[in-house]
């Protein structure tokens, strides 16, 4: 397990410096363009690296944070689901954490979850109200111990730094493309024709610009799906272990897949941090997968019948994906992880009323205030809600909102 | 959650163990996917009802925006081939639109669904005694 964790750390760090180089060398050679010499390149990559010093500054310190606000993540406390803090806890003590993680919801219908924050220490995990009214004990502490397995192989804090440094590639080539735009358009409309300063060297240091800048986004994001779908084995490896019922994950993600709404609340550069890609459905992400087949994800889990130890894992993952071991030697201890039988406590996630409740759930998380009318029928009023009267559209009864 | 219309934000109403999202100030109603599952039991059935409207052509009637989505909603006929009332779905499929004035001809149309629930609901939710 350490070596593993070792070995994902250094892939990190190997990801993060070739991301570094691209946005280096599109700093140095869009400044060359511009400035019509190479010594105006240096001039690039200083500028370069500085935004990108400031913008891992940020991710360290609050990067979770910015990823929770922007998938509109609301902090919960026990009350609102005892289930899923147990189930949390549960995973915590299996997986050995220090600390307890954070708990989010989102309040989006597809199901999905992720896990964010700098080191086990101060991690989250953010799951959607649609997982939790999809989703029954066992699957949920799937999903769960998946996510508490990216905290613990230490995959946290890649996502979040190199999401940031994806972000700042495609923001300096946005920058320059759309200048490039501007700026043709007044040099046609100002200056007459063959007044170039620079001459034939500067024109093709622009062309190489502007391939580079259309290129880099593209490279950089391969780069980081490349490494992101290895560790959603991983997790999964580890959910397998942890939970010692392989069976709930991949029902989990079953459901999951079978749910073909995109996320509201997610984008290119969040989309890694899910358990399944929460984009699908729509047509670009074809191009390059965030995520590794989910039947394929499935079909592994569904093999372990045996033993739920990442050398099971590992052999499935073998059988069924027809490649090389992912997991170390070292990792693969002789262990053997024998499978729980199913768990006991009933629970219908189909049922119309669970759903509704999850919903009231969400909006008492946003500060809703619910009001019953003599009449029979609930009033949920919003916190924007500008008036501090309510008419019941069923009997007209006026209701006081404050 | 705002009103397609005017804009203002909008109560959800609950009544039976259904829930409705209604606009206090123009009385507009919406119904999202998961209400409409409620009200018309099936997920599979609430899709027919949804897929069985047809797109109505040259519309004269401005878009409306969807509340949950921010984009664009189409314009639909709704009801069997005779009579048909003009609504509004989500092309996202994120759900229904009622105008005030069109709650009335809804519920003069009698059949939306195939067991009428969804039109003796609202008859019950938003029509007074």
């Amino acid at each position: 397990m350490w070596q593993q964790i070792h070995i994902n750390k250094r892939n990190s760090i190997l990801l993060l410096l070739s991301m570094g180089l691209v946005l280096a060398a599109l700093g140095y050679i869009i400044a060359a363009a511009i400035g019509g010499s190479p010594e105006a390149g240096w001039l690039g990559i200083l500028i370069a690296s500085a935004i990108w010093l400031i913008m891992t500054l940020v991710s360290f310190t609050s990067g979770d944070q910015i990823l929770l606000a922007s998938s509109r993540a609301a902090p919960v406390t026990p009350e609102v689901h005892p289930q899923l803090f147990n189930i949390v806890e549960e995973m915590k003590i299996a997986a050995g954490l220090p600390k307890m993680p954070k708990i989010y919801i989102i309040n989006d219908p597809a199901p999905n979850a992720f896990a964010t924050g700098r080191n086990p220490q101060n991690a989250s995990v953010a799951v959607t109200a649609g997982l939790l009214t999809r989703l029954n004990r066992d699957e949920l502490q799937g999903v769960i111990a998946h996510e508490v397995s990216h905290i613990v192989h230490r995959d946290i804090l890649f996502v979040t730094l190199a999401g940031v440094l994806l972000g700042s590639v495609v923001l300096i080539s946005q920058v320059f493309l759309r200048g490039m735009v501007y700026s043709s358009m007044s040099a046609r409309r100002y200056s007459s024709r063959g007044s170039s300063r620079g001459g034939g060297g500067q024109a093709l240091l622009m062309l190489l610009a502007v391939l580079l800048a259309i290129l880099a986004p593209l490279f950089t994001q391969l780069l980081y799906f490349a490494l992101s779908r290895r560790r959603e084995y991983l997790a999964d490896a580890g959910a397998a272990r942890l939970t010692r019922y392989p069976e709930g994950l991949a029902s989990a993600l079953e459901k999951i897949a079978q749910q073909d709404i995109p996320m509201e609340s997610a984008n290119q550069v969040t989309a890694p941090m899910y358990i399944a890609n929460p984009l699908r459905g729509k047509k670009y992400l074809n191009l390059y997968s965030t995520h590794p087949p989910i039947e394929q994800r499935i079909r592994i889990l569904r093999n372990m019948s045996q033993g739920a130890s990442l050398a099971d894992y590992e052999q499935f993952y073998r059988s069924v994906t027809h490649k090389a071991g992912m997991i170390p030697q070292s990792a693969l201890s002789k262990e053997t992880v024998s499978i729980r039988p199913p768990s006991t406590e009933k629970t219908d996630p189909s049922s119309l009323n669970q759903i509704r409740a999850m919903g009231d759930l969400m909006r008492k998380v946003n500060g809703f205030k619910f009001l019953t009318c003599p009449c029979g029928v609930i009033l949920k009023i919003p916190p924007n809600f500008p008036t501090g009267k309510a008419q019941c559209p069923h009997c007209g009864h006026v209701l006081s909102v404050s | 959650m705002n009103c397609a219309v005017c804009s203002n934000p909008m109560i959800t109403l609950e009544l039976d163990q259904v829930e409705t999202d209604y606009c206090l100030t123009c009385r507009g109603i919406w119904l999202d996917k998961g209400e409409l599952e409620q009200l018309l039991g099936d997920t599979l059935q609430a899709q027919q009802v949804l897929q069985s409207f047809q797109i109505a052509q040259d519309c004269k009637e401005s878009p409306r925006r969807c509340p949950i989505c921010g984009k664009k909603m189409e314009k639909v006929l709704a009801g069997p081939e005779s009579k048909t009332t003009l609504l509004d779905r989500c092309k996202k499929g994120h759900g229904l639109w009622f105008d005030s004035g069109e709650l009335e001809s809804v519920l003069s149309l009698g059949r939306f669904d195939s067991e009428g629930k969804l039109p003796s609901y609202l008859k019950k939710m938003y029509t007074r005694k």
